[in-house]
């Protein structure tokens, strides 16, 4: 009898956590949208921003793109350097020692301070390498900073494609190389895609990388990756501090969360898609 | 009759682990010889062992002498060996790509570049393993969406498309049907006219139906080779014989 009660709470209390968490992301992402819509117009997706605090009339459009650019190149080096490392870790590393050592950086990049990860970036990007500040050494910061998070994944994934598949290829004479080249990233493309969206959702909303490498008050839409841009974060920030209007606030905030989910559901239908398969 | 493969004082091990110790066993060309015993006497690591797989598992080491026509069998480059032994394996393991994609993975890697051999080859492959007619309309159709037993029988074709001339078969009917089973069956018997066959069965009764030699593994060592007939009917060990009759196993 007690044990059934037992069971009974458990079930109540994790019900209960359900609803809390689902209610507060409910209630951010309503309340941010519902304050923000009345700004979201055509002139304020397509339009720079104008007036004074900066930000307080016209339209976010360069901070789009800039978002846009920033994500792009942080997902294009970051998922290839996070694929190529799961594919070393799962397939050729022999070692445990250099597996551990690996691992012990990918897990320290990951609690690394994002601020820290900006500063390194200014230093190595932008001063040493002289990158300037630009979309590049930006996306680079990101870039690292996403990187633990799509390895961890895409290795778990490797970590489970099916052992005879694997020897199937071996035992036909194939070398490990074209089998990992047609098969293994084959089979885990689906993931490796969607965990690669879900970080870029992470890297757009994420400011303090990008401060000091690549984000600037005003520019106009990125040209090349060397230039620097604006990004809708770092917008919402300089907004926030200069004290603009809150409807032009929550209007950046809207069309910021709205990319992100658009990201993370792009991500989701694509695993459910190719799961379904 | 020809011998294909001499195996010589074959031992197994992995990291400190002995599988498989001393083995010493003839195969013989163009027939079907079946490996019994009971599970995890080591049936599935001998056949492993005879291409070389083991060694690419975890901590897997082989030793002893592996002639295959004579040759040893690690004087031959491993790619080679490998398409020299087809091997299929327990679970039906089709790749995640097409029906016709899954026929020409390998000949495409080992450098048949042109469309029409790669078309003739596949086809020739799976009119041999009688997938042929159930599948010519739709090659193009992923593979796993195939029953069971059709996966199976294109895992076989599959594997001849290397041109091997010993097939290593893993308990290839164990997640099959009676039909299915029977289709196998019937296909190994013709495919052993041009191949040398060795196939893992836990199924006394599918060694008794269609092999030609058997032998007889236990904890890790060869107990009894010979003719079906001679080790079914009259075996030399008395643990043979106990397996055979169902004292244990």
């Amino acid at each position: 009898m007690d044990r059934r009660r037992k069971y009974k709470e458990i079930i109540i209390w994790s019900i209960l956590s359900a609803a809390i968490t689902f209610a507060v992301a409910f209630f951010i992402i309503g309340y941010i949208m519902l304050k923000g819509s009345r700004t979201i117009s055509a002139e304020f997706l397509l339009d720079s921003p104008k007036g004074f605090p900066l930000g307080s009339s016209g339209g976010v459009y360069p901070a789009i793109i800039g978002s846009l650019a920033f994500t792009g190149v942080a997902c294009a080096v970051a998922s290839l350097l996070a694929v190529s490392t799961a594919v070393y870790l799962k397939f050729y590393c022999t070692s445990r020692r250099l597996y551990n050592v690996i691992r012990l950086v990918i897990e320290s990049t990951a609690g690394m301070p994002s601020i820290v990860l900006g500063l390194f970036g200014y230093t190595l990007f932008v001063l040493k390498l002289g990158f300037g500040v630009s979309v590049l050494s930006g996306g680079l910061v990101l870039g690292i900073m996403i990187f633990p998070f799509i390895e961890v994944r895409v290795e778990k994934r490797l970590g489970e494609i099916e052992q005879d598949m694997l020897l199937s290829s071996y035992a036909l004479g194939v070398s490990r190389y074209y089998t990992i080249k047609r098969l293994v990233l084959r089979e885990a493309l689906a993931d490796i895609i969607s965990s690669v969206a879900l970080a870029g959702g992470f890297a757009m909303g994420a400011t303090a990388p990008i401060i000091l490498t690549g984000a600037v008050i005003y520019a106009k839409a990125p040209e090349s990756i060397m230039s620097p841009a604006m990004a809708l974060s770092y917008h919402l920030y300089v907004l926030v501090g200069e004290g603009a209007p809150l409807e032009y606030v929550y209007g950046t905030a809207t069309v910021l969360v709205m990319l992100i989910l658009a990201i993370n559901g792009a991500a989701m239908l694509i695993g459910r898609m190719k799961r379904g398969e | 009759m020809d011998i294909i493969m001499q195996i010589e004082g074959m031992g197994v091990s992995y990291a400190d682990k002995t599988v498989l110790s001393d083995i010493t066993v003839d195969i013989y060309k163009n027939s079907i010889t079946a490996l019994i015993g009971p599970s995890g006497c080591g049936k599935t690591t001998f056949i492993k062992s005879l291409n070389l797989l083991v060694e690419d598992e975890k901590d897997g080491a082989v030793k002893g002498s592996i002639l295959l026509e004579g040759t040893d069998a690690r004087k031959i480059p491993r790619e080679k060996l490998r398409s020299k032994l087809g091997m299929v394996f327990q679970n039906p393991a089709p790749f995640p790509l097409s029906i016709q994609e899954n026929m020409t993975y390998a000949p495409r890697y080992h450098g048949v570049r042109d469309k029409e051999s790669l078309g003739q080859i596949a086809k020739r492959k799976l009119e041999v393993a009688g997938l042929y007619d159930e599948v010519s309309h739709c090659l193009d159709m992923p593979a796993r969406k195939l029953s069971g037993g059709q996966q199976q029988r294109l895992c076989i074709a599959r594997a001849l498309t290397v041109e091997p001339s010993v097939l290593l078969l893993d308990e290839p009917c164990s997640a099959l049907d009676i039909q299915n089973t029977a289709k196998i069956e019937a296909m190994l018997k013709e495919l052993s006219r041009d191949y040398s066959i060795v196939i893992v069965t836990h199924n006394l009764a599918q060694a008794r139906r269609i092999a030609d030699y058997t032998m007889f593994m236990m904890s890790g060592e060869l107990v009894e080779f010979g003719r079906t007939s001679q080790v079914f009917s009259s075996p030399k060990d008395e643990r043979t014989r106990q397996y055979i009759e169902g004292v244990f196993g």
